[in-house]
């Protein structure tokens, strides 16, 4: 062939392989996702993100949903309410997603819902644990994180086994603290425990020293304590000067038993925390082979392995939404809400599927996550001491 | 301002809704509304009486939450619920004035930083009243004869004519004799006092008025975003409005309007920019070079170079 | 009773740092008038500071502290000289302006180097508390505070005792004879906050090891330590001292037999009220350095 024809077909093979890349024929799906990723607590917002683009991942390497890449468009929300319902605008009208995963605190999910209303999109909830974002009468909600309602009765069954008499709260000063003293307070009253003090710290208190005096004084034994990891590891090295000797027990889940080893050292031993992924032991999760591959992925991509306890949620949430796009046959985001009520899968916390939760006409979604309790022994997470060998 | 040029820019605001389709936009255009009400509120204090008051992020969040309780709870329309914001706020405006003019420049800031501070903890504590951490969401949209606001044209056009009348009150105090007793006592107190202007009762009257605005700005935002939660107290809006305020240049009336758009659509325009890695460094880098160049703020810095 | 006295031991305790926070900003605020909103960002910059000596570097414990110091003077310095010298003749507010974008930027550029998970500060001292009686104090704490009250010293006698001190002071009361007996305002300026700042990098890297170091950790701190300059007086450095255990002690007696849930209210109210009373603060005789 002449010099020209074989520029004519390189110049035709190079347009080729740039319109057509990688087998993928069509404009990937868009998913958005809207986390705290700067501010107080951008570490958590940021191990949901992790968690998230491993789901992206793993999804586009199987071929993606319904022969399509999927693509994240992620937003920051900077622990702000109005940020939230901004980023939301921004990521259903200019992004034009149809699905969303977000916001992480209870309080940005509540700002950015009526857009979801205004607009039609689904949001599967991925962290926010307030009872009112599924009892709010949304239909576009889908939560997969438990209410701390569900948790208080997660534990219920080993309450007993504790032989916790007298117990007291010590919770941070938002919705999930006051949620989640609430709610275990309810459930604990409801088995004939006392409930001593219930004390608050501000989200960016370092020094508890004051509560803690207090809480020392009231005779309990067994201390809940809600709050994000941080926080934790600061009120058990106070603890521990203090001299505070009961049973700690933290909820929530975002307590990384790991890095309160890591940081708290001695401090947090003898500590019971509720998490909703056990990364110490995959195997013993509902879906054991996934939970593995997804501890062994999280380390090879570098991520810190306290964060797993977190980032699992990114995960979950980015699977549900691709599944019921699946489902769905296309990415509309009507047909994804209506999706989302068949779906019935399992993700590494454990099995996801939809009940009705509010009021009637208008319910959310809310799944029935599994929850766990491990306990720090000998500078180790284990199974807690009160349970006989599962 | 030259006619020509503000008959285009009214005309332009009058038919944004037609010419601007995407509701995002006009979702941003209308945040930057109800900031330029709260810039316009601060610049009277800021600009006009030289006093610095950084809790004034208390007196938008009291709007906020007297109109939203009052819809939710007594179920009050919120045509009475913006007076009632405004009033409220008005109220702790006056509190404050009389308490804090005792004092001056840096000692002033800090009481307002202090009540601002007090106001925030009371909100997030006194669940009873405000649910507190939870917030109020369902705060219902404004109706009106059976048409309701919930809209965003709808919405963009009540925000304009609130921004619209809050600069045509600013103006009015501004040019009035209780204006120029305001300039008397930023430029020297002790001489203004000597020729008859009483500073606590001029000062205080400028904090009322600077409040009530602050509040219906708060009302407007309840009504708007519908949730109203602690979060409105955050120290990081009341340095969003200075730096509106201060950028766009205080003292000046179109200062604070010019500052309340660029402060609003700089930080959507990062979002689309930039990776959200960088959006707030570069929001603060943006801010250091901007205040480097154009210290007086940026309608001064135009108005010199005009001449 | 037993509550009382460890209430008012931490107290005391976190007195003490509060104070230290204080002293550098009385000094900034006192003599450049200025109100200098990145100050917590000096604070955060030397508790990652001693982490990055600790941690990455292999330092000693002291070192690493004595070098975050010296870093945060230089930071200061800097700062001083790129970002505020050209921008003073203009008003508090541009001044001020201008340490709002610096406080953004650092904290952020400190967020996307560091990330947002806190850091662990290893420390040599024990963590079994000392305990007299019914009292745990942690060893760590100890040390804390028996250096802040030696920096502070420290601070005072260099403002009273040297050359540089004096021109300090001349400059705070009266700058323009100051200027014409010639003191180098300039130099003063950069000196002052440079000073001022390292003293803030010092209670980061005194504290960091007790907390944990984040991003957000100044945000929380520049406000304490502004309260504690209302307290104290403008400039007041025994006045900031004493603010600053009061504050201390007043919080924690607040949130040990009032609530825990307003506990931060303590402070603000305090201020209010002191400035409401005492505008010059509870030990001013007169507004002054020193």
């Amino acid at each position: 062939m002449s010099k020209r024809r074989w520029s004519l077909l390189f110049a035709a093979l190079a347009v080729g392989a740039f319109l057509a890349p990688a087998g993928f024929a069509q404009a990937p799906i868009k998913i958005g996702v809207i986390e705290p990723l700067s501010g107080p607590v951008a570490a958590s917002g940021n191990y949901v993100r992790m968690g998230a683009e491993i789901a992206r991942d793993w999804i586009n390497a199987k071929g993606g949903v319904n022969g399509r890449k999927v693509e994240l468009v992620i937003e920051d929300n900077k622990s702000d309410p109005k940020e939230a319902a901004s980023a939301a605008e921004k990521l259903i009208v200019r992004d034009k997603v149809p699905a969303i995963m977000g916001a992480w605190g209870s309080s940005m999910t509540l700002a950015a819902m009526p857009k979801l209303e205004e607009y039609g999109v689904p949001m599967v909830v991925e962290t926010s644990s307030a009872a009112s974002v599924t009892k709010r009468g949304n239909p576009w909600i889908f939560r997969i994180s438990p209410p701390s309602e569900m948790e208080a009765l997660g534990l219920e069954q080993y309450v007993d086994k504790l032989g916790a008499k007298k117990v007291d709260f010590l919770a941070v000063n938002t919705d999930w603290g006051r949620g989640s003293i609430q709610a275990f307070g309810d459930m604990l009253k409801k088995k004939g425990v006392e409930v001593g003090a219930a004390e608050m710290m501000e989200q960016s208190a370092t020094d508890m020293n004051a509560q803690i005096t207090k809480i020392k004084s009231t005779g309990g034994d067994t201390l809940f304590l809600t709050t994000a990891v941080e926080q934790i590891t600061l009120v058990l090295k106070q603890s521990q000067e203090q001299r505070l000797t009961r049973k700690v027990i933290t909820t929530g889940g975002s307590s990384s038993p790991t890095q309160l080893i890591k940081q708290a050292g001695a401090a947090a031993e003898g500590s019971y925390h509720i998490v909703f992924f056990m990364p110490w032991f995959p195997e013993a999760m509902p879906d054991g082979k996934l939970a593995k591959a997804f501890v062994d992925e999280w380390a090879k991509r570098g991520f810190p392995f306290e964060g797993l306890t977190e980032g699992f949620r990114g995960h979950d949430g980015i699977a549900t939404i691709a599944e019921a796009i699946k489902i769905a046959g296309k990415d509309e985001p009507k047909a994804i809400q209506a999706a989302l009520w068949k779906v019935s899968f399992t993700g590494v916390n454990g099995p996801i599927k939809f009940e009705k939760d509010g009021p009637a006409g208008k319910e959310s979604g809310q799944s029935k996550p599994s929850i766990f309790v491990v306990q720090i022994k000998d500078g180790k997470v284990a199974l807690p001491d009160f349970l006989a060998k599962k | 301002m030259r006619a020509g040029g503000a008959v285009l820019a009214a005309l332009a605001l009058l038919t944004l809704p037609f010419w601007l389709t995407s509701p995002y936009y006009v979702h941003v255009t209308i945040m930057a509304g109800i900031f330029t009400i709260l810039a316009l509120s601060l610049n009277l204090l800021l600009g006009y009486t030289g006093q610095l008051s950084l809790g004034h992020a208390a007196f938008f969040g009291i709007g906020a939450y007297t109109s939203a309780l009052l819809a939710l709870k007594l179920e009050w329309p919120f045509w009475i619920g913006l007076p009632a914001a405004a009033l409220a706020a008005g109220l702790a405006g006056w509190a404050i004035g009389r308490l804090a003019l005792k004092v001056r420049g840096a000692y002033f800031v800090l009481v307002t930083i202090s009540f601002a501070g007090v106001i925030s903890l009371v909100s997030v504590n006194w669940m009873e009243l405000t649910n507190g951490p939870l917030g109020l969401p369902g705060v219902p949209a404004p109706e009106l004869a059976g048409l309701s606001f919930r809209t965003k044209s709808a919405y963009y056009y009540l925000v304009l004519l609130a921004a619209a009348v809050a600069y045509l009150v600013c103006h009015r105090l501004v040019h009035s004799r209780l204006g120029r007793a305001f300039l008397a006592l930023r430029e020297n107190e002790a001489l203004a006092e000597s020729v008859g202007v009483d500073p606590v009762r001029t000062l205080v009257l400028a904090a009322v008025v600077s409040a009530a605005l602050a509040g219906v700005a708060g009302s407007l935002y309840a009504h708007y975003t519908r949730f109203v939660s602690p979060e409105v107290f955050l120290f990081s809006y009341t340095v969003t409005m200075v730096i509106m305020v201060v950028a766009g240049g205080k003292g000046t009336l179109l200062g604070p309007v010019v500052g309340a758009l660029l402060f609003t659509v700089l930080p959507e325009a990062l979002r689309e920019a930039m990776a959200w890695q960088w959006q707030m460094l570069a929001y603060g880098v943006l801010l250091v070079v901007l205040v480097y160049f154009l210290p007086r703020g940026i309608v001064p810095a135009v108005s010199a170079w005009r001449r | 009773m037993d509550a009382l006295l460890q209430h008012l031991v931490n107290g005391l305790v976190l007195g003490g740092t509060y104070a230290l926070l204080g002293i550098g900003l009385t000094l900034i605020f006192g003599l450049m008038n200025l109100v200098n909103f990145a100050h917590g960002e000096f604070y955060t910059l030397g508790a990652y500071l001693t982490f990055a000596g600790l941690a990455l570097s292999g330092l000693n414990f002291f070192v690493a502290l004595a070098l975050a110091i010296v870093l945060g003077a230089v930071a200061g310095a800097a700062c001083e000289r790129l970002l505020l010298a050209p921008l003073r003749g203009q008003s508090i507010d541009t001044t001020m302006l201008v340490m709002i974008g610096l406080w953004i930027a650092l904290q952020n550029g400190e967020l996307l180097v560091w990330g947002g998970v806190a850091k662990s500060i290893p420390h040599p001292f024990p963590t079994a508390p000392f305990t007299l009686g019914p009292v745990s104090i942690a060893p760590l704490r100890v040390f804390v505070v028996v250096t802040a009250l030696a920096l502070i010293v420290a601070a005072w006698l260099l403002i009273q005792r040297t050359r540089l001190g004096r021109a300090m002071r001349a400059t705070f009361q009266d700058r323009e004879t100051a200027a014409l007996m010639g003191v180098k305002i300039g130099r003063i300026h950069t000196v002052t906050f440079a000073f001022g700042s390292a003293l803030a990098a010092a209670a980061g890297a005194l504290l960091g090891p007790v907390f944990l170091a984040y991003p957000s950790m100044g945000d929380l701190a520049s406000l304490k330590a502004f309260s504690v300059v209302i307290l104290g007086g403008l400039g007041n450095l025994p006045g900031a001292t004493l603010g600053g255990l009061i504050l201390g002690v007043t919080e924690e007696l607040g949130a040990g037999y009032v609530s825990s849930g307003y506990r931060d209210a303590v402070g603000f109210v305090i201020i209010i009220l002191v400035l409401l009373l005492r505008p010059s603060g509870l030990f001013a005789r007169a507004e002054r350095i020193g």
